[in-house]
């Protein structure tokens, strides 16, 4: 049985911040899922806010750096990037959409 | 999967040259622009050598830099072989340099800037074309790469055999092949490019989802339909064709421009920061080139041909080119020197890596030269126009600034 949760998670990667926009990949929105296994491997499920994002593999990276040195008893990180459904403004934080005069 | 590796993002000494030397040829292609008289006409020699100045020296110089850049992204593959980029920027300078020099002193090194320039665009697409080769995901932005890279190559083949009659006497009527040069560089290479790079570049900054592309593929074909009618029409002798083609290309930048609203109406990111107010003015200037293009095919007036070329090229084009500039040289610093310090420091957002008032200012007067010229070119006043120029200059002398404050950033 594994101990970690989906808020250890989630807290870890939002210490990735998005360079272009500035907030964090949680408050914008991009992590769908992130599904743990009896014996701690972590999958995270995310998209990037546009296909053609340059720095695609570099966030994705970040993303599994950040699980596996920010939670404690992690066994093995695997990122899935997927781009349905597809990433809107609405799927952001309140925060996010002020910031971007969004709403 | 859709990935772009550091494996393939071009190294930053092979890019940043190509950004410091097209910002260079801006700047003193602006003050150039002080000794022209647009009432000479669009045959006369001082205009024929700014223009390529302009075009090759800035304009194909920042779009090749950036090309080095996105064609990864855009094909999601690497570059076939990337180390020509070392190679094209001091063969695309000289060339360019040779070739000014041919049509305001010495015709007769025309033909061999010609041969440069000629030499080093096969180089770019022969890069180019052997990486579009390789993708998989045929988009519509890869389909414009392919096109437009073919037009330049039939264009700059056009522009070396103008070169060779007026610096070596070869037979054939300029006057009459000039327009499908323009045609087919101005149009088949930088506008096709920009449509397609424009469905990458602008949901991607300005944050737009969902919005339908009907009208960006009704203005590629429309275009691509436009540049060949024009050519066989050229080739044939056929007159209708040309102004036929002229029209079919007016429709195609309507559809763009719908386009471009599209996206614009769907965007998340509100904020009118440098880039998002200059691609407010590039694209008022295109509709203002457009407007000038429609009425100059029926009112056959050359100020009027003059002005729709001036808001074409230093309204949309140079603002396109220097509002990207503003996102493209920070992300590309901060790759190189701060990407891999993320998550051992504080790294600092793109956002903090332009010099914002400068950019304002830059903007500003810019944009003031753009319309105060145009409007000096409209009704044949060289004062305004003169007037519009110093403005321009000014603006041109800031980016130059800006540019260079971006590439020192965080440097040590």
């Amino acid at each position: 049985m594994c101990n970690i949760t989906k808020e250890q998670v989630y807290d870890a990667i939002s210490n990735v911040i998005d360079p272009e926009v500035g907030f964090n990949l949680v408050e914008m929105g991009l992590i769908y899922d992130a599904i743990i296994d009896d014996d701690c491997n972590v999958k995270v499920v995310m998209t990037l806010s546009t296909r053609g994002c340059p720095l695609h593999q570099m966030l994705t990276q970040w993303v599994k750096d950040a699980v596996e040195m920010r939670v404690d008893g992690v066994k093995s990180v695997d990122i899935e990037v997927v781009w349905e459904p597809e990433w809107n403004i609405s799927m952001a934080d309140d925060n996010v959409k002020k910031a971007l005069g969004a709403l | 999967m859709f990935s772009v590796s550091r494996d393939y993002a071009p190294p930053f000494t092979m890019i940043a040259p190509f950004f410091i030397i097209g910002s260079i040829f801006f700047f003193v292609g602006s003050i150039f622009l002080l000794f022209l008289h647009p009432q000479n006409g669009h045959f006369d020699p001082m205009i024929a050598g700014w223009i390529h100045w302009y075009l090759l020296g800035f304009v194909m110089m920042i779009i090749f830099g950036a090309m080095a850049q996105l064609i990864p992204v855009v094909v999601e593959v690497g570059h076939h072989s990337v180390d020509l980029y070392y190679v094209i920027w001091p063969m695309l300078t000289v060339g360019t340099l040779l070739m000014v020099l041919g049509f305001w002193h010495y015709s007769a090194v025309l033909p061999y800037g010609g041969l440069l320039v000629l030499t080093t665009m096969l180089i770019y697409l022969y890069d180019t074309l052997m990486t579009l080769k390789k993708a998989e995901n045929i988009t519509m932005t890869v389909k414009t790469a392919v096109a437009a890279n073919l037009f330049l190559t039939l264009g700059i083949i056009v522009g070396f055999i103008m070169t060779l009659a007026i610096g070596a006497g070869v037979n054939i009527d300029i006057s009459w092949w000039l327009d499908t040069h323009a045609m087919l560089v101005l149009i088949g290479y930088v506008t096709l490019t920009i449509m397609g790079l424009s469905l990458i570049l602008l949901p991607m900054f300005g944050l737009a989802h969902g919005f339908d592309e009907k009208p960006i593929k009704r203005a590629f074909n429309l275009t691509v339909a436009g540049v060949i009618l024009h050519l066989l029409s050229t080739i044939t002798g056929f007159g209708f064709g040309r102004e036929l083609a002229v029209l079919m290309v007016v429709v195609a930048i309507g559809y763009y421009l719908y386009q471009i609203y599209l996206i614009y109406s769907v965007r998340a990111r509100k904020e009118n920061d440098i880039w998002a107010k200059s691609m407010f003015f590039a694209y008022t200037s295109l509709v203002i080139a457009s407007i000038l293009g429609i009425v100059s095919i029926f009112i056959k007036n050359e100020h009027i041909v003059l002005a729709s070329a001036w808001f074409m090229i230093a309204g949309f084009i140079t603002f396109l080119i220097t509002g990207h500039l503003y996102k493209i040289i920070p992300f590309l610093v901060w790759f190189e020197r701060y990407s891999p310090l993320v998550g051992k420091q504080r790294v600092p957002m793109l956002h903090e890596m332009y010099p914002k008032k400068m950019a304002d200012w830059e903007f500003y007067f810019t944009s003031f030269g753009v319309v105060i010229a145009g409007v000096g070119i409209l009704f044949g006043i060289d004062d305004l126009y003169h007037g519009g120029v110093a403005l321009f200059i000014a603006g041109a002398g800031f980016m130059l600034f800006s540019v260079k404050w971006m590439l020192s950033f965080g440097k040590k």
